[in-house]
């Protein structure tokens, strides 16, 4: 019996991947399908039920046998239809039956007499009148029709014609393993490796081709045999597929708010990390970077302010918790889907770490059937974006710089004439006059007059990138397999010296099919990834380059001068070098009861993680005079080694059901725990014997030892329920118990529950007139709460640390312990409740499609400061759960998608945009007198406390009235003509800052720098094998005062300075005609002789804006020059050729594209002119690393 | 059947062996409770040296940065804002209410005998324990003079201690010097080099008893006057002893020029038999920070201190004529010779330049024109690694104190004055002081009060004697305080004198360096316009002006007078601003403790 029906092999029907989750419902369901469904369905569900037998039928048919002949039955059922009978064996046993219906009748009434009776017994009784027969394999029986398989019969009855015809995606990839049959039949193909298909079918047929995550398309054959059929991909998000925490569902019953991104949104942007990619392309998904830097993490943040402790979302890279820098060893390639869980009731799940949002990101797998590859790379240019911009002209420089310290009472820069004399030359004849000489008044050493902007000196306009991947992956019936491996250089902008990020990468996932019931697999990550760069970069150091400076001697020296010692540290002061090496694997297993019903998963994944960082400083020689070369610095070298160890153990249990056809049932629990272990020791000397081999071995001097070790972790068991009646309501629950090492042992579990509900109005009978329209209307509501354990690992535990004293005892410095801090028993979870409310809405066939969402986030029970405590405490009060506060936002998404044919090619068109707003406040806090140092209840996040300028005096007898002597920087500068006034808002004559709230005194609420309205508008097309795709992203409101020199310069301090926006500063007379006289050209062409009354900046004043001191002058932040930071930033453009098939088609490549890319092309910012807009989000004073414009071609080829 | 068996076998077994209770207990493992600590002697001396706090080379500037009659500062001090400030209060002069020290100190004393060392090791360390329990107080004391006194440990749950009111003064001070008592009997005379001794503790009672015996003395609104000679015997027993027993002596060598400036130069203080205690470095290992106060930054010494050094033969300068019109090269012209070691003197050579120093920006407005040259390293290698070390307690702190100690109680005898004073002028070659001296009537008017003594023309010379062997070594504030001088302070501090335009000679050579021009004058422009002197250097320029308009220097008159970068320096109110108003927070968080001496 099992030999014939395994000749199911003859049909031509291959085995294909079977993600559509109906095909696992067991037989209850199957057996309720009517007659009237697609025929496609009964092909798969033969195919399977031949897969199954074959596969499980040697294995086990001796236990099967033993199974059902081992299990007696009574029955008595009386003039029943079959259906009763069956499901009555089902009641009494653990058989389960699998049937047709066109083949069996099920309605037929038989009777049924057996006295502790074998099953074959009864069903020889059942099926001896209907012609069918059976099998049973283990507790599964078969009926089948007679003797024959009909689908084989069926297959050879109806050969009639022969098509050919090969199936290929819009972008000209053949799809693999497409289902092709022919319409009202059982006739049908599978496309193989090349997409290709052969079928023979009767006259007139029509074909059917579908794909999973493709549109099915009917073809009518009418006497062709030849067929190109492109099949386009099911935009329909309806049906799409989404990873949620431990576990997939479909888009159409979600209830909470999730985000899915587009992975072809990342495809082919000059990306070295996958943060860069989800920028701006999810709607309160905030990433910023800090600064251009290679290697740079990214700050992630769902949602807006999250607790005063901080508090990132939880990034899980196939299942495994992952930091950022984890998520920048991850090659964006590998990277299949990703989700973004944003309200507490589908982040519940994840509990402990999930309170402010997971970003859930799965890696590839094999999904087609065959083997196959693919290499990509790209080649990138980069550039800094924005730099200061600077005046080279050396005489300007020298003159301000001296004018702004002329009124301080530390008016040490002054020059010399024979100084102004050169610098004069210098600017009026550059090329003539030298820039580097012997000192006229001492031979011995060099004298310099550089006159130009040496920031760009050290920085390069065209720095070489390179990346590649290749991939290797695909399937088999027992096995899927992804390879890859991954080589990413990202050059730095820095001119002299290595600066460069670069990761090697190799991943290998492997799923083996051991039984059809259990599956195990493995998934290994192995990167390794290093930051070189020179052990003294610094960028001050090359932002705050007075023009005056100088590089190189004559005689080939580096010069005695800023750039000249800062390029001889670059190029010989040593390097830091920070290599990590990380390699991860994960066992994976999948068991599956009761036909997928009840499926249980386990994981265990070992992360190790070693550091290798070494950093050395090296003597460097610079030229003071002719023959007066020295070799200066001292000689370091340290080294660091890291082990991290990361452990995590997930086992789940999931249970679907569907009763009736109108209650569909998920029911899941799970148990997680996790270990995580960084150890560091660190070891450094001084006096390196010789700069070519700077190791601690060969090192005389002081030397130090140091050592920190941390260790966390957390258990937690989290269990999920969800009901869907009707395809109408849908109703989840999740909890999670959690349990963190980082709380004392009272208070280290929380209970974390969450609700969700979603109607979808769209399945309603009053809704049907619509729908026509509407193709899917969706509310969302949830709740949920969740705990936030971003704390220090011992935060409960009274330490005291060892540290080197700084004192000599006996010569030597010794070693003391510091006192503990104060601990307080009220010290737990901070508390995480979200309340969300959103709607999906999909218009015309979802072309148009639109999510909103509305939410509030309390984080209470924050913790900090408790109660103020009277400072004879002598120490912080400890931090207790104490304050709370409050989180409003909203976000929308709009899609747009759609396609024409344009001359006579399809054009694929899509466009999204995405905007996203959040505000917070604090809504507990123990600051009874509302003291505007510190958080107040009605603190609203970002909020800038500041002055009202109102211009400048403009004359002595202005200044008198007006007391601003408790504003002045140091209480001792001048107040002048020129000098800023500031508001008098509770007109008392003097100028003050309040201290609170109730009693600001001169200061209000001027801004807020926190960003809001942050947006993301995506536009893709595609046609003829071209494709264009452009990104904008941005920021639409955001205020931000400048404190740093960056923007003030000399005004902050005279060291540095030199920004052109600068020299439109106050100036009250004309220069008399003696000064006038010693001018140069460029100082008096800029007018800077002249007065200036209507000028931007007040009077030059070195120390006006210093931040050391703060609160005072311009370092305070006063309306005159508050700047909006709000951009709009065109991210990215692609643009993309794939070559027509004809010139590549050959034995080994199926597709060559070519593209063009280039990243942050351009921005619109009131700050641009001083910073790169992006370089001061997160509170940024713009001395960043700087940003990089880039432009990269590359190509993929597939194999 | 037999999957199910086999994958729930599989749970278990995981589930067992995950079963791990104590899988949550994480603890430190690089740093350490302090049930655990305090176990060895080791454990002891590591926690104390958390506790030592000693001046830096910062103790150069104190002088200026507090704000006392000694320097010049465009600094902002605490006491010039009161001074000046219309109506100062709590709310905006609290500060110092900091004691997290004390809790370091209380927490040792609550732990350290937690062991089984031996009772000499653990007196020891309580000792030092309450050495800096002493000092602390006294810092306090001096602010705030009524305090809560704590002698123990405090937690977040002891609301009466918490929220305790003022201990008098009286009551503190007894506790301070019982914790000095202890530890001076206590803590060993030898310790490792660098640690606190016998010695460092007995010179620290000594001055801080000192202070108290004269503050009482000086400052009857404490109505402690009756017990100022407790605390003179006590400073002057704890002198005595170190005179007597600690076997230090005055460093000299017979080097009147050098002998004095080398105990600020030097650096390896160590066998120095003048220096109690020193706050050392060692380049390479630890280095100490340049000398950058030298040029013109924050701080110079006044024409007051200049003045105030005795002609070398032991008149005062006051009686020299016309003495307040004297120029700057003449100010030098025969003094005591720790002026020209304290002080960059006219043809001082500068290391750098190796040139008498005439500085480009010598003459400033703020500034006096007066350099400290003390604790200066002058050294030509740009290079360098720093490693002064500074002497933080000299002997000779203490033969001043047993000399002032005396003549409070007046006691002082000839031989008092030749184990003290007169020892620090052999020193430098200067006449020896008797009994029964001049009065200086500039001194004299400074110190009206010290005629409650019948030795005040002796105090009048020893206070003298003190400010000029300490000068801008950090004590001048608290001399000024316990003295009751605090109307010193209200006296601008000024510099040179420059009698008008002209040109003037700054290195001692009678060729002049610089050109002084009225403010209605300008500057030639370029130097080919400018004069220069017979050696063929270009003049210097300045036009000088009142302050406020926009010459190069401000003087105090119109076109001549004394630099002066200070107009004003308000009103010292007494005796209301010799105390410190706790922070205002403190007094609303804690109603129990209240303000005194006026403040609000």
């Amino acid at each position: 019996m099992i030999g014939s029906v395994s000749s199911g092999k003859n049909l031509n029907v291959k085995p294909v991947k079977v993600s559509n989750l109906n095909h696992y419902k067991c037989m209850t369901n199957i057996k309720h399908l009517s007659l009237k469904k697609a025929n496609i369905r009964r092909t798969c569900r033969i195919m399977r039920v031949f897969l199954l037998c074959f596969m499980l039928g040697i294995s086990f048919c001796f236990s099967n046998n033993s199974y059902s002949q081992s299990t007696k039955l009574s029955l008595n059922l009386k003039n029943k239809t079959i259906k009763q009978v069956f499901s009555e064996i089902e009641k009494n046993s653990e058989f389960i039956f699998f049937y047709q219906d066109d083949i069996l009748d099920v309605n037929r009434k038989v009777t049924v007499n057996a006295d502790n009776g074998t099953v074959e017994q009864i069903l020889n009784e059942v099926l001896s009148a209907t012609g069918n027969t059976y099998f049973v394999s283990d507790r599964s029986i078969y009926i089948l029709k007679e003797k024959t398989v009909p689908v084989v019969e069926e297959v050879i009855q109806q050969q009639k014609r022969q098509l050919t015809g090969r199936v290929i995606d819009n972008q000209g990839e053949p799809i693999i393993g497409a289902n092709i049959i022919e319409k009202g039949t059982t006739n049908g193909s599978v496309t193989d490796g090349n997409g290709n298909f052969t079928l023979n079918v009767e006259d007139n047929a029509i074909l059917q081709i579908s794909y999973i995550g493709y549109l099915s398309q009917e073809i009518d054959t009418g006497g062709k045999t030849a067929f190109d059929i492109t099949l386009l991909e099911d935009t329909q998000a309806l049906n799409e597929l989404v990873v949620v925490g431990y576990g997939i569902q479909k888009r159409i019953n979600l209830s909470g708010a999730v985000e899915t991104i587009d992975r072809r949104q990342l495809k082919n942007r000059p990306l070295i990390s996958l943060a860069q990619g989800l920028q701006g392309v999810a709607p309160n998904l905030n990433i910023d970077f800090v600064s251009g830097e290679p290697g740079q993490t990214a700050l992630f943040n769902i949602r807006g302010t999250t607790s005063i402790n901080g508090g990132e979302p939880l990034i899980i890279i196939d299942g495994l918790p992952a930091s950022s820098s984890e998520l920048n060893r991850l090659t964006p390639e590998d990277v299949s889907d990703i989700s973004v869980l944003k309200d507490a009731a589908s982040a519940a799940i994840y509990g402990a770490r999930a309170a402010f949002g997971v970003v859930l990101i799965t890696t590839k797998t094999g999904t087609k059937e065959g083997i196959y590859a693919s290499y990509n790379n790209n080649f990138t240019w980069s550039k800094p974006s924005i730099l200061p911009d600077k005046f080279h002209d050396p005489y300007v420089y020298m003159r301000l710089q001296d004018i702004s310290t002329s009124n301080t009472p530390w008016n040490y820069i002054s020059y010399t004439d024979a100084e102004y004399e050169w610098a004069r030359e210098r600017s009026n004849n550059p090329n003539e006059t030298t820039g580097v000489r012997i000192d006229p008044n001492n031979p011995k050493v060099w004298e310099y007059m550089g006159n130009r902007d040496w920031t760009r000196y050290f920085l390069d306009d065209f720095t070489f990138s390179q990346r590649h991947h290749l991939q290797v992956d695909g399937k088999t019936e027992k096995i899927n397999f992804y390879l890859s491996a991954a080589f990413d250089d990202e050059t730095g902008a820095l001119k002299l010296a290595e600066d460069f990020y670069n990761r090697y990468s190799l991943r290998s996932k492997v799923d083996y099919k051991l039984f059809n019931w259990l599956s195990v697999g493995n998934n290994t990550l192995l990167t390794l990834n290093e930051r070189r760069k020179p052990s003294s970069l610094s960028i001050h150091g090359l932002y705050n380059i007075a023009p005056t400076s100088w590089d190189k001697n004559p005689d080939g020296t580096w010069a005695n001068e800023t750039v000249g010692i800062l390029a001889a540290q670059l190029t010989s002061g040593g390097t830091h070098s920070d290599k990590y090496n990380s390699f991860q694997t994960t066992f994976v297993g999948e068991a599956r009861f009761f036909n997928d019903a009840l499926k249980i998963n386990t994981d265990y994944t070992i992360r190790r993680g070693n550091q290798n960082f070494n950093w050395n400083q090296l003597k460097y020689i610079i030229g003071y005079g002719p023959d007066d070369i020295r070799e200066v610095g001292s000689n370091r070298a340290r080294r660091q080694a890291g082990f991290d160890t990361y452990n995590v153990f997930n086992i789940f249990s999931t249970y679907n059901k569907t009763f009736d056809e109108n209650h569909q049932i998920t029911a899941l629990v799970g148990f997680n725990q996790e270990y995580n272990r960084t150890e560091r020791f660190e070891a450094e000397r001084g006096d390196v014997l010789s700069a070519s081999l700077p190791s601690i071995a060969l090192a005389t001097g002081e030397q130090s030892v140091n050592e920190k070790n941390l260790t966390w972790a957390t258990r937690g068991y989290f269990g999920r329920f969800g009901y869907i009646f009707d395809n109408r309501y849908i109703f989840e629950f999740n909890s999670r118990y959690d349990g963190s090492s980082r709380f004392p042992s009272g208070k280290r579990f929380g209970f974390f529950p969450s609700a969700s509900f979603a109607w979808r109005i769209d399945q309603e009978n009053f809704f049907m007139p619509l729908n026509n329209i509407f193709s899917n209307f969706k509310l969302r509501f949830s709740y949920g709460a969740l705990g936030n354990q971003n704390v220090t690992e011992y935060g409960y535990i009274p330490t005291m640390n060892p540290y080197v004293f700084d004192w000599l005892v006996e010569g030597k410095r010794p070693q003391a312990v510091s006192t503990p801090a104060l601990v307080s028993d009220n010290y737990t979870w901070e508390n995480v409740r979200t309340t969300n409310f959103g709607f999906d809405v999909g218009l015309l066939d979802d072309r148009f499609s639109g999510t909103f969402d509305l939410y509030q986030r309390n984080t209470t029970g924050m913790l900090t400061r408790g109660k103020a405590l009277p400072a004879v405490l002598g120490a912080s009060p400890p931090n207790e759960n104490a304050a709370d506060l409050t989180t409003n936002g909203w976000e929308l998404s709009l899609t747009y998608r759609n396609r024409f044919q344009l001359g006579g090619k399809p054009l694929n068109f899509d466009a999204r945009f995405i905007l996203s707003d959040s505000r917070a406040w604090i809504t507990k806090f123990d600051n009874p007198d509302r003291n505007i140092g510190q958080y107040y209840v009605g603190y609203e996040f970002g909020q800038i406390w500041g002055f009202v300028s109102e211009g400048f005096f403009k004359s002595t007898d202005e200044i008198g009235p007006l007391d601003q002597s408790r504003v002045i920087p140091w209480g001792t500068l001048n107040i002048v003509p020129g000098w800023p006034i500031f508001g008098d808002l509770d007109g008392n004559g003097i100028i003050e800052r309040g201290t609170s709230v109730d009693a600001p005194k001169d200061l209000k609420i001027i801004g807020n720098n926190s960003p809001r309205y942050r947006f993301g508008f995506n536009f893709n097309f595609d046609w003829k094998g071209i494709d264009v795709r452009t990104f904008i992203q941005g920021i639409g409101k955001k205020d931000y005062y400048p404190e740093h020199h960056l923007f003030w310069g000399f005004y902050q301090q005279p060291y540095q300075g030199g920004y052109r926006h600068l020299l439109d500063f106050y100036r009250h007379e004309d220069d008399s005609e003696s000064l006038i006289n010693q001018h140069s050209q460029v100082y008096l062409d800029l007018g800077l002789h002249k007065a200036n009354h209507d000028a931007k900046f007040p009077v030059l004043q070195a120390w006006l804006a210093d931040e050391e001191v703060g609160n005072t002058g311009l370092a305070h932040p006063q309306t005159g020059w508050l700047m909006s930071a709000a951009y709009i930033r065109l991210k990215n453009v692609t643009i993309g050729y794939t070559l027509p098939q004809k010139w590549t088609q050959s034995k080994f490549i199926d597709s060559i594209r070519l593209f063009v890319s280039g990243e942050n092309l351009y921005e619109w910012s009131e700050v641009k002119k001083y910073y790169d807009p992006e370089a001061i989000t997160d509170d940024g004073q713009g001395y960043q690393y700087p940003f990089q414009r880039r432009y990269s071609f590359g190509v993929n080829v597939n194999f | 059947m037999r999957k199910i068996i086999f994958t729930l076998s599989m749970i278990l077994l995981t589930t067992i062996s995950c079963n791990d209770e104590n899988f949550l207990d994480q603890f430190p493992e690089t740093s350490i409770g302090a049930e655990n600590f305090f176990k060895t002697e080791n454990d002891l001396r590591m926690y104390m040296y958390n506790l030592y706090s000693f001046p830096t080379i910062s103790m150069y500037t104190e002088d200026g940065k507090v704000t006392t009659d000694n320097a010049a500062s465009t600094a902002i001090s605490e006491i010039k804002s009161i001074m000046l400030h219309s109506n100062p209060t709590s709310e905006t002069f609290g500060a110092g209410w900091s004691w997290g020290t004390l809790r370091s100190i209380n927490f040792f004393l609550h732990y350290f005998n937690n062991n089984n060392l031996s009772e000499d090791v653990l007196n020891h360390y309580e000792g030092l324990a309450r050495f800096f329990r002493a000092r602390f107080y006294m810092n306090m004391v001096k602010r705030f003079s009524d305090v809560p006194w704590y002698d123990q440990l405090i937690g977040t749950a002891d609301k009466e201690l918490l929220y305790k009111e003022r201990d008098p003064r009286s009551l503190v001070v007894e506790k301070i010097f019982e914790d000095y008592e202890f530890s001076s009997k206590n803590v060993k005379s030898s310790t490792l080099t660098g640690e606190v001794n016998k010695w460092v503790v007995l010179s620290y009672m000594a001055r801080d008893a000192l202070y108290e015996g004269t503050f009482r003395r000086y400052h009857p609104e404490l109505q402690l006057d009756a017990t100022a000679e407790v605390y003179l015997k006590i400073a002057q027993d704890a002198a005595k002893e170190i005179i007597d027993n600690g076997g230090f002596d005055i460093y000299s060598t017979g080097d009147f020029d050098s002998d004095y400036s080398s105990l600020f130069n030097s650096t390896n203080l160590s066998n120095n038999s003048e220096i109690i205690f020193a706050n050392s470095y060692e380049s390479g290992i630890r280095n100490n920070e340049w000398w950058n106060f030298f040029q013109n930054y924050e701080i110079s010494p006044s024409r007051d201190l200049v003045h105030i050094y005795l002609m070398t033969d032991g008149s005062f300068f006051s009686s020299q004529q016309d003495y307040e019109k004297k120029l700057f090269v003449d100010e030098f012209k025969d003094r005591d010779p720790r002026l020209k070691q304290t002080i960059a003197y006219p043809g001082w050579i500068y290391g750098r330049t190796g040139t008498p120093y005439v500085f480009p920006g010598e003459l400033s407005r703020f500034f006096t024109g007066y350099h400290l040259i003390k604790g200066f390293e002058n050294h030509t290698d740009q290079g360098r690694t720093y490693s002064l070390d500074n002497p933080i307690i000299r002997y000779a702190e203490v033969l001043l104190t047993y000399a002032e100690a005396k003549s409070e109680m007046e006691q002082l005898t000839q031989l008092d004055l030749d184990i003290t004073v007169n020892k620090l002028r052999h020193r430098v070659g200067m006449p020896e002081m008797f009994l029964n001296p001049n009065v200086d009537p500039i001194k004299e008017a400074k110190y009206s009060n010290v005629k409650i003594s019948s030795q005040w023309k002796e105090i009048l010379e020893i206070r003298r004697e003190r400010r000029v062997e300490l000068a801008m070594e950090g004590f001048r504030f608290d001399d000024l305080m316990r003295w009751k001088a605090g109307k010193a302070l209200e006296k601008p501090p000024v510099g040179l004198y420059i009698p008008g335009p002209g040109n003037y000679d700054m290195t001692g050579d009678d060729i002049p360096d610089i050109k002084i021009l009225a403010l209605s004058d300008d500057i030639p422009p370029t130097i080919g316009e400018r004069e220069k002197n017979e050696l063929g250097v270009t003049l210097l320029y300045y036009r000088i002006g009142p302050v406020g308009s926009n010459a190069e220097v401000y003087v105090t008159e119109d076109e001549k007078g004394y630099i002066v970068g200070e107009e004003n320096r308000g009103t010292f109110v007494e005796p209301k601003y010799y105390y410190k108003p706790i922070p205002y927070s403190q007094t609303i968080l804690n109603p129990n403790l209240k303000q005194i001496f006026g403040w609000e």
